[in-house]
């Protein structure tokens, strides 16, 4: 027993250095200061001719790599230097760099996971530049508004531009033209090409519900039933407004109607989005609802086999809504030289930026470009194009609020397995987005 | 005991002992010295453990973004916290995993170490290394590959078609009741080597002589086990049930890549909570005063154990 009292004193110095520890971590965290906003009098179209160089932080490969190559072969004297960064880590990583003395210039763009960074005063409202540019002509405006902001960040749409698009991407559904001869052209008759498929034992629809498959899914069904300004208003956070809506009732009761017949593959909620796109790529299911992303590995596998369709209209028309999202790069409010930033985005809307864009697996900014798009990505610009210039691209619903992501991937779970109700799902979203923009 | 401890420690003699050299008091320079070797480790393990531990604390009383200023908010994070079923339910399903993580590994290891001591002379080293396979590959890897045995056209469900129980198969990991065991299964199939290593290590200490004495005593292969073996690896099991204790009450990584919750929230951890708040929704004080809690519990729980299993002696 004679050991007791070294360890005490131990214990005691090792208390000491843990308070002394938990005095000096007071200091920390202090937030970080915005820096002055640029004057509006030093905004300008024209770069200077000296050399420049500028960091770009992004974690989406490809097109950023090959649209700093494009810029550069305009702009020889202005060296962009990548700086990639896998996009889990980026999104953790990315508002520290941001509000570090060593901000990158141009940081690739996540409306969800960044938008702090607009009320810290980190990233430049642009504006000035879109005005001067005029970029409201130049990139379709639906695609604007989603990287449009208040200066609290809460509400989208409104207020000051803090990113523009380097590439879009739409949602819609591939279809299997070895089990499907046609794409149906409503609705209706998409229900009846499921149930055909089911009835011949197959299997209709893959789906990625363990990820973003199960409630991509949803916002396309719920694009066509009902009235696109709502839902926006909802995704923007306009005030007051409400996701549970007769539209939004008849997009979950479809779903559900989809599971209980049985549309869905049994384990869809333990299904990742690449392997739902992987068991659709072998063949293994008719019908898959996701993103023009996947076109690139689809159209190897399944070669002339595979077509796209927007979610068709319960009446038949064409539709004029899709869901979408962007890469989208914003300028830091650090950088030395906003004004060749700014050049670097314009570049994004040009005709051949729009070639790298839409060779890099997106649709293009400029939707009217020439981009000789031929096969299965072909096939998508042609349907993209007039719903991109007819303002129809919607936001997808987790950026509604921070955590509603957390609500829509077990929530369309617990719809697929039975075990929720309509009402009760649209609940638990509506009360995410009530503890985000207040009722 | 009593008297022991409130006797001041008897100082170091500065008497010849045994007739040697006379036994100085270390100076004080020599003590720091000592502290000189100690502070590498003692500065990684301040800088990289203490300190991010003690840093959470202060977090969890904040509210803060991870960027704009933060503001000082007490324990209202906890209320937060409290007052969401949602804690409840990940603490209910990891002290389930619990069964799976550690109670079955340690009776699978305790078994394993049965058949293979005295008797597995050649092959001692491959039992070793299968066994042991699962903890050194990474859990993420290990993770995807068991979300695709459990696929509803994964191999799990093959082999029961094959053996004629095809009507049994199902998607494990999407279905409502038997995710969470679906998932504990792979915790067992991870833990299970760790244990048995360190038991299997643990018996190799055991003096032969005991075992021979047991037998010359009439004792059975199973008796010898129950009253010799056993006894000989009670501290190698209280060290496997703290680690595996600790791995299903803060498990992430595992829970994160095969089911991330689902579904429908049948598999939410608190670790997984932790990381929603603090990257899905970017509150960073919420996220730290879970990370308290769960802190708390771990340490709750193992300290249960180690208190049952203490040394009575």
């Amino acid at each position: 027993m004679h050991m007791t009292t070294p360890p005490r004193r131990h214990a005691l110095v090792a208390l000491g250095v843990t308070a002394a520890l938990a005095l000096t971590a007071c200091a920390g965290t202090g937030g970080t200061s915005a820096p002055a906003p640029v004057k509006q009098a030093d905004v300008s179209t024209t770069i200077p001719s000296d050399p420049v160089t500028l960091t770009l932080a992004y974690s989406n490969d490809p097109p950023t790599q090959l649209l700093i190559d494009g810029f550069k072969k305009k702009h020889p004297n202005v060296t962009v230097k990548p700086q990639m960064t896998p996009f889990n880590d980026y999104i953790k990583s990315i508002k520290l760099a941001m509000s570090g003395d060593a901000a990158p210039d141009i940081a690739q763009y996540n409306p969800g996971a960044m938008n702090t960074l607009v009320p810290a005063g980190l990233i430049l409202d642009l504006n000035p530049w879109a005005k001067a540019y005029g970029w409201t002509g130049k990139f379709p405006p639906s695609t604007l508004e989603i990287l449009s902001s208040d200066k609290t960040a809460k509400q989208f749409g409104t207020g000051g531009l803090y990113a523009v698009p380097g590439g879009l991407s739409v949602v819609g559904v591939y279809y299997n033209k070895t089990m499907v001869k046609e794409a149906p052209k409503s609705l209706p008759e998409f229900e009846a090409a499921l149930q055909k498929v089911k009835d011949s034992g197959g299997n209709p629809l893959s789906l990625g519900a363990l990820q973003v498959g199960g409630f991509h899914l949803w916002n396309a069904l719920l694009n066509v039933t009902g009235d696109v300004a709502d839902y926006r208003g909802w995704v923007y956070g306009k005030p007051g407004s409400t996701i549970e809506t007769d539209a939004a009732r008849k997009a979950t009761e479809t779903l559900t109607n989809w599971a209980k017949k049985g549309y869905f593959p049994e384990g869809a909620s333990a299904t990742a989005d690449p392997d739902a796109l992987a068991n659709f790529a072998k063949g293994r299911s008719a019908f898959l609802v996701t993103g023009n992303w996947g076109a690139t590995a689809l159209e190897k596998d399944l070669g002339k086999d595979v077509g796209f369709f927007l979610m068709p209209t319960p009446s038949g028309e064409p539709a004029k809504v899709a869901s979408g999202a962007s890469v989208a790069y914003a300028i830091s409010a650090k950088s030395k030289h906003p004004n060749v930033a700014a050049a670097f985005l314009d570049y994004l809307s040009s005709p051949e930026a729009a070639k790298i864009e839409f060779d890099g697996g997106f649709m293009p900014v400029d939707t009217k470009a020439e981009v000789g798009g031929e096969g299965l990505r072909g096939e998508i610009a042609t349907v993209f194009g007039p719903v991109a210039q007819a303002n129809g691209i919607v936001p997808f619903p987790d950026y509604a609020s921070p955590g509603m992501i957390d609500k829509l991937t077990p929530g369309i779970q617990a719809l697929i397995g039975g075990k929720m109700t309509t009402d009760a799902f649209l609940k638990s979203l509506q009360e995410s987005w009530d503890g985000h923009h207040g009722k | 005991m009593a008297s022991e401890l409130s006797s001041p420690a008897a100082p170091p003699r500065a008497t010849p002992v045994r007739g040697g050299e006379p036994q100085v008091i270390h100076p004080p320079k020599r003590r720091l010295r000592g502290w000189l070797y100690v502070l590498p480790a003692l500065a990684v393990y301040l800088g990289f453990a203490i300190w991010p531990a003690i840093n959470t604390v202060r977090l969890s009383l904040l509210s803060w973004d991870g960027i704009l200023p933060a503001t000082f908010v007490g324990i209202e994070n906890y209320i937060k916290i409290f007052r969401d079923s949602a804690l409840f339910e990940a603490i209910l399903h990891s002290l389930v995993l619990i069964v799976f993580f550690s109670f079955i590994p340690i009776a699978a290891g305790l078994l394993m170490t049965a058949l293979l001591m005295g008797k597995v002379r050649k092959g001692m080293t491959f039992f070793r290394v299968v066994f042991f396979l699962p903890q050194v590959l990474p859990l993420v890897a290990v993770g995807i590959t068991w979300r695709w045995l459990y696929s509803d056209t994964g191999v799990i469900n093959q082999i029961l078609d094959v053996v004629g129980l095809g009507s049994f198969g199902r998607a494990w990991l999407g279905d409502y009741q038997l995710a969470l065991t679906a998932l504990g299964l792979i915790g067992t199939w991870s833990m299970s080597g760790l244990c048995m290593m360190l038991f299997l290590t643990g018996a190799q200490k055991i003096d032969p002589s005991l075992y021979e004495a047991a037998k010359l005593d009439g004792a059975n292969t199973f008796r010898q086990f129950l009253h010799v073996t056993l006894p000989g690896v009670r501290k190698e099991i209280t060290v496997a049930g703290v680690i595996t204790t600790i791995a299903a009450l803060a498990s992430f990584d595992l829970v994160f890549v095969t089911t991330n919750g689902g579904p429908a929230g049948q598999t939410n951890v608190p670790g997984l909570l932790v990381y929603r708040l603090a990257f899905n929704e970017g509150d960073i004080g919420g996220a730290s005063a879970l990370a308290v809690v769960l802190t708390v519990i771990v340490m709750t729980v193992v300290g249960g154990i180690r208190y049952f299993t203490r040394d009575r002696d």
